[in-house]
């Protein structure tokens, strides 16, 4: 698989210029991979994924954002949407006069089917469209119903890109298990996602992984491995043992946590 | 019951605001109607307990509706009061009575979509007796030209335990010069719900509303939602007025104003005043741009800054 995205030694200032949230960091996306960034709060996960889909306060001081192979470090947000690249919000906003169906086609370039295909991404996203089509983008959408919307938005779109901002952070363990279910139907889609997360069992879906700490890069590689540091960093051995299982079996034997914890202790 | 040749380019912009233009041309649709072709009546169609007179002056008409006791009709009455002319004089003076226990909507056309220096004035009254449902909605349209000097004056009365709903909406084309003065005097329990929207476009727009409510009986309640958006160079003043004159009643005036681009102007004035002790009466005005967060997130989708301003504006005026 190509690199989709490629950040070389990005840094990201402060709106004020005063002080750096991300500090010259370097990784790569794989094509229709699921690529989880994690690390604990302040690590600057949010920042690079606002830095990425190019909004206006997050701007680079250093380094370039390659999307494809192309320099996309100046362009501004809208133009990086067209190139294929967006984002689903950690809170989107309630736009009351906005109904769910208008609302997913905004980004559709082709709406000779609307109906049908707004219809199938709420069922991606595991809504009745019958249900929703119609109702208004409101506060009467509880908090994973409106994720679900945005996800479904940005679906809807088929983007080349899907930067996926802590889609997990406020909602009850039940829907966060429909969510990963939903993520299984993304990739599937032969979309790219950028899973921006703190959660170990959310970032369990992801192919690769990259861990931030303190603004800076400290691994990119295959997911587990990825987490196996996470933990180590923290200090979270049992934790580590607990959590870092796929499909029931241990994903490292215990020698192996035990030296990468050691090593860590050691740096 | 007549029927009637309606102008075409009339019929075809009421479309723009979703209505099914079928609804109201005589002999379709099952609603009563009145139809105005600028300063003549075209068609009258009424329906069982719903009177419609209209009488020819020499700059437009007088109209009576008359809606008898006990009814009750889920089609709504239809009012156009269309002129496909650039110009000229339209003058309505109508009479609207719902009486006791009665439960109707009225929507009111008003499309003017050659309009270029028009001017149109309407002077109402409306009684709406005891224990009523009664909902007033009229759509503006004044083509996309000047647009039209549009100078509304409402006197509305609403009897006890009736509820009144006023919906106001000049959203689409370009506006003109609009003066509108709405006084509703709401009796013992009665409710009213006043919903005004408008969008100056450019500097040739001056949008001035005051919606008024007065709660003169007791336990009378009321809200007045204003919402406008200005751009290029329009103003819109929004003036929205509850007084509290009654015991235990209870008014709430809120007004949202969107302002865009160099040169364009909102205002909002809430004036609440309480002369009984035990009234409340509240007010709540926002004026200002979008949150940068709502662009973000549909420019994310790929719309440009402006695409998204309009879709913000156009969700904002059409929000229920």
């Amino acid at each position: 698989m190509s690199m989709l995205l490629e950040l070389k030694n990005v840094s990201i200032p402060t709106e004020d210029q005063k002080c750096v949230i991300v500090n010259n960091i370097s990784f790569g996306v794989k094509e229709k991979s699921i690529h989880a960034v994690i690390g604990p709060n302040g690590s600057g996960k949010s920042t690079l994924a606002y830095t990425i889909m190019g909004l206006e306060t997050y701007k680079i001081s250093q380094g370039q954002i390659l999307f494809d192979g192309k320099d996309i470090s100046d362009m501004n947000i809208t133009e990086r949407a067209k190139l294929g690249i967006t984002l689903a919000w950690q809170e989107p906003a309630r736009i009351d006069g906005l109904s769910v169906l208008k609302y997913i086609s905004l980004g559709m370039k082709d709406k000779s089917n609307l109906v049908e295909e707004v219809s199938e991404t709420l069922r991606i996203v595991n809504l009745e469209p019958e249900r929703y089509l119609n109702r208004k983008i409101d506060e009467s959408l509880s908090g994973g119903e409106r994720k679900r919307i945005e996800l479904a938005a940005t679906i809807a779109m088929k983007p080349r890109l899907i930067i996926l901002d802590e889609p997990s952070a406020g909602l009850d363990f039940i829907v966060i298990e429909d969510f990963m279910n939903v993520f299984g139907k993304i990739k599937k889609l032969d979309m790219t996602v950028l899973l921006i997360t703190h959660r170990e069992d959310v970032g369990m879906v992801a192919d690769y992984g990259t861990l931030l700490w303190r603004g800076d890069h400290i691994l990119t590689d295959e997911f587990p491995r990825v987490m196996l540091r996470y933990c180590a960093k923290a200090g979270l051995r049992e934790f580590c043992k607990r959590t870092l299982r796929k499909d029931g079996e241990a994903c490292f034997d215990e020698d192996y946590i035990d030296r990468i914890f050691r090593e860590e202790s050691l740096s | 019951m007549s029927n009637t040749e309606y102008p075409e380019d009339i019929l075809q912009s009421l479309e723009d605001y979703n209505i099914d233009i079928q609804d109201f041309i005589p002999g379709h649709g099952k609603g009563a109607k009145l139809l105005l072709n600028f300063n003549k009546i075209s068609g009258i169609e009424q329906v069982e307990g719903i009177i419609l007179q209209g009488k020819e002056i020499p700059n437009g008409i007088i109209a009576d509706v008359i809606i008898k006791e006990g009814t009750k009709h889920e089609e709504p009455i239809h009012l156009c009061f269309g002129v496909n002319k650039e110009s000229g004089i339209q003058e309505i003076f109508p009479r609207i009575i719902a009486e006791d226990n009665t439960d109707v909507k009225i929507q009111a056309h008003c499309s003017f979509p050659n309009a270029d220096g028009l001017i149109h004035k309407m002077f109402g009254h409306f009684y709406v007796g005891n224990n009523c449902n009664f909902e007033y909605s009229e759509t503006h349209y004044h083509g996309e030209k000047s647009g039209a000097l549009v100078a509304p004056v409402g006197y509305m009365y609403i009897g006890e335990n009736s509820v009144f709903i006023n919906n106001f909406n000049l959203t689409k084309g370009t506006p003109g010069q609009i003066k509108i003065l709405i006084d509703i005097y709401a009796m013992k329990n009665s409710v009213i719900k006043s919903n005004i929207r408008a969008f100056g476009k450019s500097k040739r727009d001056s949008i001035r509303i005051r919606d008024s409510v007065f709660l003169e009986g007791e336990r009378a309640r009321s809200i007045i939602k204003m919402k406008a958006a200005a751009r290029d160079g329009g103003e819109v003043l929004m003036y929205g007025v509850t007084e509290g004159n009654a015991p235990y009643t209870n008014g709430h005036v809120e007004c949202s104003e969107i302002v865009l681009g160099q040169g364009s102007i909102c205002r909002a004035r809430p004036f609440i005043r309480a002369t009984d002790p035990t009234s409340s009466v509240s007010h709540e005005a926002s004026l200002g741009r979008f949150p940068q967060k709502w662009l973000d997130e549909l420019q994310a989708k790929g719309l440009t800054e402006e695409e998204a301003t309009d879709i913000l504006i156009q969700a904002m005026l059409d929000e229920e």
